[in-house]
């Protein structure tokens, strides 16, 4: 098997939809889980974590690996994550670009890094690093951001690229980021996708986000707008057939309305690969 | 304009974003106590057409304060229904300067906030306030604490009266034993369904709190009740615990009530299954 099998289209997994996914095991291709909603002792999320894990692909998303953080890095954090990847088994893990902790406090949010080479070469040896721990590559994901720093001396899918190079790790292209940073800075969001290498992109982000007049705001409670759907489809003319998911965490529709997008994005998949989801997944 | 402008590197950088986005009067106002301008911060974050480089940050430094609170409205939804919306903002705002988050999981952003509460204002007013703030933690913290197996009935019908005797009781670790200074019960279920708390009566009230299958749930204990939870916390043979019953009820009472408890506690799934 790949190391980045392509699992097709999938939805992030949230606590509305826990019963309805445990009792019902709706037809999605896989599920991506929010790793630190798991890192606890027991109860009901572990529960469907071992439910769900018995009847669909799972991955695992981080949000506090902090990999731009000047602070060390997390080991208690690194042992859980460990142990529970080594209890769940997910098709990969992910975390994103990003530092979201200083001094030993956490923000609990996604604060964007300047694109430099002090950047560049830091994430990457952090990115090394919990690979080596983790025995494993990880996928790292691009942030929306609502700030550029004066200082960036390449661009956003430059610095993935070669972050991506030197840490020998793989990418999680959020397309709903890119949209929203591209509108946020000023640059030409399929200037981003041709930056990326397509070798490196392992799996898609799609979400929806709000409109804040004076910026875009990566609220993911909204449902993916048409020009998301626009960039996605240019990805996929990019990138080929890379497992997707559909997210979604505030305002959170009925479930089946989650896996409606996430057709939605499969039948795009299809049409412009021109082949049937099988073919695609075959040709993995 | 700051003597020194802000720093480039990494460790600059992140410990003047870090102090200006957690700021709780917001970013414009901590710019001003750093002796800092906008000037200053447009060296660092570059302005949009649209926003200026402290509106930029104030993007963060909101979503920085309204990402917990909104998680600590639903963590504490019944202090925020007595105390109401502003005081909670308030309440809040200076609890995160006062203990910031320091662990990788939202949830337990709100973990320290009923040590904190004790000592801030609001207490004072309505010391009742802490206690019921630690009763919406400990459900927080049981929900998704250790799983255990439980004792069941059939598990004892199971056995032989002779063995009832040497039957050995330990608690699940899933479960919480609150000793209160206020009555609470009153102001639980109102501030549950949206009323106001009423009076809380400053009478001393034990609150045993655990979770049965994917379910929290409390209740009061009993007085003759408390010193035997007391040994099935650290674990005890049932005859030790019918004993301990003797000096709180009359000898012909005892076992009796002894298997009564017994009987509540099992159908609880408050006692751990034999290993």
């Amino acid at each position: 098997m790949s190391e980045f099998p392509y699992l097709g289209h999938g939805i992030g997994l949230r606590p509305p939809h826990y019963a309805e996914v445990v009792n019902d095991r709706p037809a999605v291709d896989w599920f991506e889980l929010i790793t630190e909603n798991f890192m606890v002792a027991g109860g009901n999320p572990r529960r469907v974590l071992r439910e769900v894990r018995a009847h669909y692909p799972v991955v695992l998303h981080g949000v506090s690996l902090s990999l731009g953080s000047v602070d060390p890095l997390d080991a208690t954090y690194l042992d859980r994550l460990a142990a529970l990847a080594a209890e769940t088994e997910p098709a990969w893990i992910s975390d994103h670009l990003c530092w979201s902790s200083y001094g030993g406090h956490t923000g609990h949010d996604l604060w964007p890094l300047p694109f430099t080479e002090e950047s560049l070469e830091h994430v990457a040896r952090r990115v090394r690093a919990v690979q080596d721990r983790l025995g494993r590559r990880i996928l790292v994901e691009n942030v929306s951001s609502y700030l550029e720093y004066a200082h960036s001396t390449i661009s956003e899918w430059e610095f993935l690229g070669e972050l991506a190079r030197r840490a020998d790790c793989g990418l999680l292209l959020d397309v709903n980021n890119v949209f929203v940073s591209a509108h946020n800075h000023g640059f030409d969001p399929e200037a981003f996708l041709g930056g990326v290498p397509v070798d490196r992109v392992k799996q898609i982000h799609l979400a929806g986000h709000s409109d804040h007049g004076t910026h875009l705001l990566d609220s993911h409670d909204h449902p993916v707008c048409d020009g998301v759907w626009a960039l996605y489809r240019s990805a996929v003319e990019r990138f080929g057939a890379v497992s997707t998911l559909i997210e979604r965490d505030d305002d959170i529709p009925p479930l089946s309305e989650v896996i409606a997008e996430s057709r939605q994005a499969a039948a795009i998949e299809a049409e412009v690969l021109g082949r049937t989801r099988a073919e695609v997944a075959h040709a993995r | 304009m700051r003597a020194e402008p802000f720093g480039r590197s990494l460790v600059a950088l992140q410990a003047a974003l870090y102090d200006l986005i957690t700021a709780p009067e917001g970013v414009a106002r901590r710019l001003g106590e750093l002796d800092g301008s906008p000037a200053d911060l447009e060296a660092l974050v570059k302005p949009s057409p649209a926003m200026t480089a402290v509106e930029r940050l104030d993007v963060y430094a909101n979503m920085y304060f309204y990402r917990i609170l909104d998680v600590l409205r639903v963590e504490y939804a019944r202090v925020v229904a007595a105390v109401g919306d502003a005081e909670f903002h308030n309440l809040i705002t200076a609890y995160l300067t006062a203990c910031p988050p320091a662990h990788p999981s939202l949830r337990e952003a709100g973990a320290r906030l009923f040590v904190f509460l004790a000592r801030h204002p609001l207490a004072e007013e309505r010391p009742w306030l802490v206690e019921l703030a630690r009763l919406e933690r400990t459900h927080l913290e049981l929900y998704d604490g250790p799983d255990a197996a439980a004792l069941t009935m059939d598990e004892i019908r199971g056995s032989t009266p002779e063995a009832w005797p040497g039957l050995y009781l330990r608690a699940v670790s899933c479960h919480a034993v609150l000793r209160n200074r206020f009555t609470l019960s009153r102001a639980w279920r109102t501030l549950g369904s949206g009323d106001p708390a009423g009076a809380v009566p400053a009478v001393r009230e034990t609150l045993l709190v655990w979770r049965q299958g994917f379910q929290v749930f409390h209740r009061v204990v009993d007085a003759d009740e408390e010193p035997l939870l007391a040994l099935l916390e650290t674990g005890a043979r049932f005859d030790t615990v019918c004993e301990r019953l003797l000096g709180q009820v009359p000898e012909e009472e005892a076992a009796l009530r002894a298997f009564q408890l017994l009987g509540r506690w099992v159908t609880e799934g408050l006692v751990a299954a034999p290993r």
